[in-house]
């Protein structure tokens, strides 16, 4: 849930539920008040009712018939002289009103009744017409109730019907202010989302409340502090390169000199040297592919894709291996066309390198590679290497990705020069471009069969480009 | 041959200061840029081994220096950096060929020979390869000792694959250095010369892979 949403929600609920309860503390005490005036009113009613003059001993045939006033009020009552009701209201009933039917006697003073189908508010008052006599008149008003809640909420409505509208308006201003208010917040999630992984550029947003200014800031300062660690780490790789390479190169050319002067100089065969110049080689290769395994770190490249022709990165990269391929007398086949699409130039011919070069390295003298790429049917791009060699049981299939992982281990055959990272490179280019590789065992070549299958956008990707005109033929004659 | 190592690591020099001068190539060594160049402005060099990360200054300004001054000399780059981006910069600026560091000693003494071949410079214009020997300059073909006839451009097609004897060389590359001869050339003209070169050269003296391009090796007997 976002806090913008949260925000508008909650505080909408609470405005609305504090509103209501206000209301409905408003309208009890309205009800009261509205009681207390009411019942004033009763009074005052009744006593203005005792100064009339009931000459009673005229109509004392008209005992059991009193008189009737009409009259348009709600108010109904009824006067009572010496038990004898002699007056009351039209809408008042004959027997007295003040009767309370769940204690069965008369109440005097205030009580709430139900007859003629209402309920009343009723009030009795005696009132002694001399102090002194004994006659006793009785009088008693009543009210509907209905009336007073009416009233009561007629009061209540016309109070709440403006705090609604302005409920109303508030919900509108708080949306609009918290919206606003939220923007630079929202702002920064955008940039942040649609940001690279390994973009490490300062945030562009200028940020006018405090708050954020110190978020973006310190933001900032992590990037750059990331972006100097990340070049840290790309540049250790380049300069232990140069750093490990120049010395190698140094130890390689002296055990050259070595072996060359004993052999034809003093025409001593002597195999320490030979173990000396493998060694070199071998740590070389070592050194070499720890190396490509740190630069082609898919989490380390910055991958700066561009138009590349598979077909051209695999004939030279045959070419370059072409030395220890027809030093094993191994006869090697391509069969490609031009293929072109978008990748890593570098990662994908040191893929094409590694590929090519444990098939020449694991298949014995003699032996067949071939390597050849086409479109299958649902367009991707596939790359086979195929040889004749041992190949490599179903079972390991997927551990030789792992690094250092060497099929056999430890009983693996020491002349053939590795460290098994080759495949660990290789998966690592695999994933940086999205696609997939597969192990299998060889149907024509009865070796390992290496299946790389890149995705078809990559295609669509460099024909949306203008293909380069044909690259320059590598002078290497 | 004279050959100018622009070199920074001292070690690396002397080493192959030895190793060079061993197989008959008169070394001068220099480990600054602005040495080489001082010392290239005499033209008395026959080839340069350049060192791209120089102190003073970067390898490729060297070479780039070197090629504005239209200076045709051969130029191989030897260098730690690895990466294919310096690889086709290296061979965009004209060097000749490119050496990753560690390298091998026997590759790098290869590759000079080519360039030696190719300039001229060789002690013997005589490529010998089992028991086919070509004569650069007397444009002469022997199979055993008997002289073989060859058109000029079969001769051509020959003498690039000898040159880079246990190199593929590709149908493009081939007819590239057709046309640096002048030479028109057809699309399909580098098969039909090889086609015409194997029948009368010794079985599976100039090898085809398939996909790649064409190589003659080193030595078949081996």
């Amino acid at each position: 849930m976002s806090i913008r949403r949260y925000l508008v929600l909650n505080l909408f609920a609470a405005l609305t539920l504090i509103t209501f309860v206000a209301a409905i503390q408003g309208y009890k005490h309205s009800m009261t008040r509205a009681s207390k005036q009411f019942d004033q009113q009763l009074v005052a009613l009744a006593q203005t009712l005792t100064v009339i003059n009931l000459n009673t001993k005229n109509d004392k045939n008209n005992k059991n018939n009193p008189k009737v006033l009409q009259h348009e009020s709600s108010f109904a009552f009824q006067i009572f002289q010496e038990g004898e009701l002699v007056l009351r209201s039209k809408n008042a009933p004959d027997s007295a009103m003040n009767h309370s039917f769940a204690i069965d006697t008369e109440i005097i003073g205030f009580l709430d009744g139900n007859f003629l189908g209402q309920r009343w508010r009723v009030y009795s008052f005696v009132d002694l017409i001399k102090k002194t006599s004994s006659v006793e008149k009785i009088i008693i008003v009543a009210q509907p109730l209905q009336k007073r809640f009416v009233f009561a909420q007629d009061v209540i409505l016309s109070a709440v019907t403006p705090m609604i509208i302005a409920i109303g308006i508030l919900s509108l201003l708080i949306y609009i202010i918290i919206t606003r208010g939220l923007r630079p917040l929202r702002q920064l999630t955008k940039e942040l989302v649609i940001r690279k992984a390994n973009d490490f550029t300062p945030l562009k947003l200028k940020a006018k409340n405090s708050e954020l200014e110190s978020v973006i800031a310190t933001l900032n300062q992590l990037f750059s502090r990331l972006n100097s660690a990340f070049e840290r780490e790309r540049h250790f790789a380049s300069d232990a390169a140069h750093e490990l390479k120049t010395p190698l190169s140094v130890l390689k050319v002296n055990a050259y000199n070595i072996q060359h002067d004993l052999t034809h100089i003093l025409n001593y065969e002597n195999d320490s040297v030979n173990q000396l110049v493998l060694s070199v080689d071998r740590m070389s290769h070592v050194i070499d592919q720890i190396l490509n395994l740190n630069r082609t770190n898919p989490e380390q490249l910055v991958i700066d894709s561009k138009v590349v022709n598979i077909n051209y990165l695999l004939q030279n990269v045959i070419r370059d291996l072409y030395d220890e391929i027809s030093d094993r007398e191994q006869t090697i086949e391509l069969e490609s066309e031009d293929i072109y699409l978008m990748a890593h130039e570098f990662s994908l011919q040191l893929m094409l390198q590694n590929l090519i070069g444990n098939a020449s390295k694991y298949t014995p003298n003699g032996g067949y590679i071939k390597a050849r790429t086409y479109i299958s049917e649902n367009h991707d791009l596939k790359l086979i290497v195929e040889d004749s060699g041992n190949g490599i049981a179903p079972e390991e299939y997927q551990r030789v990705f792992d690094r250092f992982y060497r099929v056999g281990g430890d009983r693996h055959n020491s002349t053939v020069i590795g460290c098994g990272l080759g495949l660990a490179i290789v998966k690592h280019i695999v994933l940086l471009h999205g696609a997939s590789i597969e192990l299998s065992k060889s149907t024509k070549l009865q070796g390992l069969k290496v299946t790389v299958m890149f995705p078809k956008s990559l295609m669509n990707a460099a024909s949306n480009k203008t293909i380069p005109s044909p690259p320059e033929v590598m002078k290497n004659v | 041959m004279r050959i100018l190592l622009v070199e920074d690591d001292l070690a690396l020099a002397k080493a192959l200061q030895q190793s060079l001068s061993r197989e008959g190539f008169v070394i001068n060594h220099v480990n600054k840029g602005k040495l080489a160049l001082v010392a290239l402005s005499v033209p008395d060099q026959d080839l340069v081994i350049l060192d791209l990360g120089l102190p003073d200054m970067d390898g490729l300004d060297v070479l780039k220096k070197l090629r504005d001054k239209n200076s045709h000399l051969p130029v191989i780059i030897l260098t730690a950096r690895d990466s294919i981006e310096s690889k086709v910069k290296g061979l965009d600026y004209g060097a000749d060929d490119y050496l990753p560091k560690p390298f091998d000693m026997k590759e790098l003494l290869a590759r000079l020979r080519v360039i030696e071949r190719r300039i001229g410079t060789a002690s013997s214009s005589l490529i010998s390869i089992d028991n086919v020997k070509l004569d650069t300059a007397a444009h002469e073909v022997y199979v055993d000792g008997d002289i073989l006839s060859f058109s000029k451009k079969e001769f051509m097609v020959l003498k690039v694959l000898m040159e880079s004897a246990g190199r593929i060389q590709s149908r493009e590359q081939i007819e590239s250095r057709l046309y640096q001869w002048g030479e028109e050339v057809l699309s399909n003209a580098v098969e039909v010369h090889i086609h015409k070169l194997r029948k009368k050269l010794p079985n599976k003296f100039i090898k085809n892979i398939r996909g790649v391009g064409y190589t003659v090796n080193k030595s078949i007997s081996k």
